[in-house]
């Protein structure tokens, strides 16, 4: 890809800046997850023991989808504003700065599968070949995030309240997301929502081939793969269309 | 034209070139306000032209200087014709391929090493990654900040990092048309000597030059013609002696001192 150089130094450049005052640096994005499963699991293991077995390694396996997500999105939707400069400078595609904040927040996820891998073999959770289907959840979810991101960066552009409405969706989001609590808990007719819940659908999804060792079923893998392809050709839709006009409003 | 080194076409053609904003006379920053202007049919707009009618062409073997004070609409041209913004009115015909912005250390980003620096603000200009590497040392020597790319730019003075911004920028030579946006007088008394050399290599390199400069001196010793811009319109555009000599009178008369 003719891009490919621009796109990777602005990739180091979010993961260096993300970290550039703190003295562990990357090793936050390992850290990260393991305290904060630490935290759920002091809180949640004894309220949620008999309905979730390894319940810290079910928390954890959304919770890096989820941070992934937010990460990446909320990322991309600054990514215009943030590069006006740049934008007015240079004269490579616009859609470099949005792709480049998604793929720093991806780097970000690897990392953090170090922590994921530790936690797994703690609470003895066998490997078997289907965890490899968290590969093709990943990159669904990545095209999913990235129209999403598409979207917000647009929007941003014109309205600079995006960030604190979609601080309080995130909200929302997560707890439809099923990420700390059983899904059994809801009411069948919250249960059918959260069903539908795209983000849900990644996370079951990949629960479903690492903790459970099975995989997901036909209609997940419909679901997670049309959110991704409408979300992402909506978004990018909105993004080229728009990506010309926006300069002036930035 | 300046030199009649009109040969076949020309480089650059403006025709007309207009540029409105559209300033709210109260920015709609909120939803809210945005919302509330929709529905009540009020938002109130007021029209700025940064740019008006402005037309030329310029020619291969050209070097063309742009003076005018501030907010006269310069910066806002050379935008249009390195294509990062289309114009409102009237068309550029230029390449973009073929069109070269050079500022100073854009995209620098004051919490990274210098080192990390030349590479992000090199891959922003388009450097290959092996042409980087290759140029690597060169720059820095250039720069004179050797024994300093492992310290984050924020604690460099600005100076410094412009005399790097420099370097990377003019680190090669450009086949095309270059567009210099405040590039020259970087820098101390030595330094000045040192890069305007430098920039006549790259002038030399290229097919033909725009530059925005508030020096007038540095205008004349460099340009082959000079577009006079004062307040988004064209006034006067010719021989680099007389444009300045206007620009300069024009300056006096509205009491500013210009940079000499």
């Amino acid at each position: 890809m003719k891009y490919s150089f621009v796109t990777g130094q602005l990739i180091l450049r979010e993961l260096k800046r993300k970290y550039s005052r703190s003295r562990l640096g990357i090793l936050w994005s390992v850290l990260n997850p393991l305290l904060s499963m630490a935290v759920l699991s002091l809180v949640f293991s004894t309220m949620f023991r008999k309905s979730i077995e390894n319940y810290p390694v079910y928390y954890v396996t959304g919770l890096i989808l989820w941070n992934f997500f937010t990460g990446s999105t909320n990322a991309a939707m600054s990514a215009l504003a943030d590069n006006r400069t740049l934008l007015l400078q240079t004269s490579f595609p616009r859609a470099v700065f949005p792709v480049s904040r998604v793929l720093a927040a991806l780097v970000n996820l690897i990392y953090s599968l170090a922590a994921y891998g530790v936690i797994l073999a703690v609470f003895a959770i066998r490997p078997t070949w289907r965890m490899v289907l968290f590969l093709p959840i990943v990159a669904l979810l990545g095209l999913f995030s990235m129209g999403v991101g598409f979207f917000l960066s647009i929007l941003y552009a014109y309205f600079g309240d995006v960030r604190h409405l979609y601080g309080v969706v995130l909200t929302l989001w997560m707890y439809l997301s099923a990420l700390f609590y059983p899904v059994t808990l809801l009411p069948p007719a919250m249960q059918a929502i959260v069903g539908e819940n795209p983000v849900y659908c990644y996370i079951a999804a990949a629960r479903d081939c690492m903790m459970y060792g099975q995989v997901p079923s036909a209609g997940l893998w419909v679901r997670m793969a049309l959110w991704a392809a409408v979300i992402f050709a909506a978004g990018s839709l909105c993004f080229f269309r728009n990506q010309s006009r926006i300069i002036q409003r930035l | 034209m300046a030199n009649g080194v009109e040969k076949d076409r020309p480089v650059i053609s403006a025709r007309n070139v207009t540029m409105e904003f559209q300033m709210p006379v109260e920015r709609a920053d909120s939803l809210k306000e945005y919302l509330i202007r929709r529905f009540t049919g009020n938002h109130p707009v007021r029209r700025f032209a940064a740019l008006s009618g402005v037309s030329f062409d310029v020619f291969p073997g050209q070097v063309v200087g742009i003076v005018g004070t501030n907010g006269s609409g310069k910066s806002t041209l050379l935008k249009i014709i390195s294509g990062a913004m289309p114009p409102t009115g009237g068309r550029v015909v230029a390449d973009p391929g073929r069109m070269h912005l050079l500022t100073l250390g854009c995209g620098f980003d004051r919490e990274l090493t210098a080192r990390e620096n030349v590479y992000l603000n090199a891959a922003l200009l388009g450097y290959g990654k092996k042409e980087i590497a290759a140029k690597y040392r060169e720059i820095v020597s250039f720069a004179q900040l050797e024994g300093f790319m492992d310290q984050k730019i924020k604690n460099f003075s600005s100076g410094m990092v412009s005399r790097l911004g420099f370097a990377i920028a003019t680190a090669r030579t450009l086949p095309g048309v270059l567009i210099l946006d405040e590039v020259l007088s970087v820098g101390d008394a030595f330094f000045r000597q040192k890069s305007e050399e430098r920039i006549r290599q790259i002038i030399r390199g290229g097919t033909a030059v725009l530059l925005v400069s508030h020096s007038v001196s540095a205008v004349l010793s460099t340009c082959s013609r000079v577009l006079w811009l004062e307040k988004g319109k064209l006034l006067m555009d010719g021989d680099p002696r007389q444009v300045c000599d206007a620009y300069l009178a024009y300056g006096r008369s509205q009491k500013q001192t210009p940079v000499l």
